[in-house]
């Protein structure tokens, strides 16, 4: 329905994603409607209803929201560590683990790469 | 008597107050290095207190184990997971569950906890990458603070009066326990780890968290430290004014990771702390 979409195996499919179209089962009854914010429960029923795959609706990830993330992420860091001085030599540990919490939090959005 | 700082001995005094832990955890937390336990006797004695049993084994069948096979008694758990893990996890059910919420206006029970929670971890993460004991280094990051909760249950007033000097100073809150008790929780967490009889290593861990630089801290000490400021960098307690405490260098060059091995620490200890949360908490 909705052009932004994308057909996902059951495996997946995550609790929360939405659906992009009707889903019928093989008898074509309707099982869900389009829209759907599908529900671990809902996920559990698939297979008896010999459903492997799913349209769905695909998230937008505008430069924008990355852009605004990403500035709330360095905000929040600069926050934390507020008593720390960035180029304070002999307080370089504190310093060390704030570059390094810093590209774990602006690398990770990039690569959102979990299993 | 109100403006009075509080020493040391008074806190002592107080300790009888507190809720005791079940007898079965008091054992086993007085006999963390001893190798040399009656794992059945105990075994059983944990399987008398329901709730406990049921945290336990929920923690125990959590992905962090990555168990093939689902546990149902505390026995089945030591026989998969080993004896020291399964004390781990006896341990960690119930002292979250030990203290009260309290009376205390501004102090965040829950994230303390999740502050702990994350603690225990990071420092587990941290052992494993070090080789160190894992299971001392769990349970040391989960009662690396326990001295807040009991100043917070004796002293809930001057305890609120501590916070709010925090906030009106933004300094750390250990700075403000020292100015406005006389007391931090780093003592208080001695006391209680004497009256409670803990082990050596916890007892070093505690004292040292913060000063893992002291002549004796030992190691267990510096891994606490770093576990300690990586979880207020990660954020993990979601406390709007929380601060980054510094960082010991001789802490940090005792551990020597490098970045690559710190990111994907950061990795898991946030996922560890979501599922160990998921349990402890709810």
């Amino acid at each position: 329905m909705t052009g932004n979409y994308h057909q996902l195996a059951l495996a997946e499919v995550q609790p929360g994603m939405v659906l992009s179209d009707v889903l019928l089962d093989v008898q074509g009854n309707v099982l869900l409607p389009q829209g759907t914010v599908l529900t671990e429960a809902m996920l559990a029923l698939m297979p008896r209803h010999g459903i492997a795959m799913l349209p769905i609706v695909k998230e937008e990830v505008t430069p924008e929201v990355v852009a605004a993330t990403l500035q709330h992420h360095e905000a929040r860091i600069a926050e934390l560590f507020r008593k720390n001085d960035p180029d304070s030599g002999s307080d370089w540990a504190t310093a060390t683990l704030r570059r390094f919490i810093t590209d774990f939090r602006l690398g990770v959005e990039e690569t959102p790469e979990h299993e | 008597m109100s403006d009075a700082m509080l020493s040391y001995d008074d806190v002592v005094r107080t300790l009888d107050d507190l809720p005791s832990l079940p007898a079965v955890v008091m054992e086993l937390l007085n006999s963390i290095d001893q190798d040399d336990v009656d794992i059945s006797v105990l075994a059983k004695k944990v399987s008398h207190d329901q709730a406990l049993t049921a945290k336990t084994l929920r923690l125990a069948n959590s992905s962090l184990y990555g168990l093939q096979v689902k546990v149902t008694t505390i026995q089945q758990a030591i026989t998969f997971l080993g004896f020291q893990t399964t004390r781990n996890l006896i341990t960690a059910a119930a002292v979250t569950g030990c203290f009260a919420e309290g009376h205390c206006p501004g102090f965040d029970h829950k994230a303390f906890w999740r502050h702990s929670i994350a603690t225990a971890a990071c420092a587990k993460v941290l052992a494993r990458q070090m080789r160190f004991n894992q299971d001392y280094a769990f349970t040391a990051g989960l009662l690396h603070d326990i001295g807040r909760l009991v100043l917070v249950s004796c002293f809930p007033e001057q305890y609120a009066a501590a916070i709010a000097h925090r906030a009106e100073h933004d300094c750390y809150l250990l700075e403000a326990e020292r100015a406005v008790l006389g007391v931090d929780h780093v003592d208080a967490g001695l006391a209680l780890a004497e009256h409670w009889n803990f082990s050596d290593t916890m007892r070093l861990a505690i004292g040292g968290h913060h000063d893992p630089e002291a002549p004796g801290a030992g190691f267990l000490a510096a891994i606490i430290h770093v576990a300690d400021a990586i979880v207020h960098a990660l954020d993990l307690a979601q406390m709007q004014d929380d601060l980054v405490p510094p960082v010991s260098t001789v802490a940090w060059t005792a551990l020597g990771l490098d970045e690559e091995i710190y990111l994907q620490l950061f990795r898991e200890t946030e996922l560890q702390y979501e599922e160990i949360s998921m349990v402890l908490l709810t």
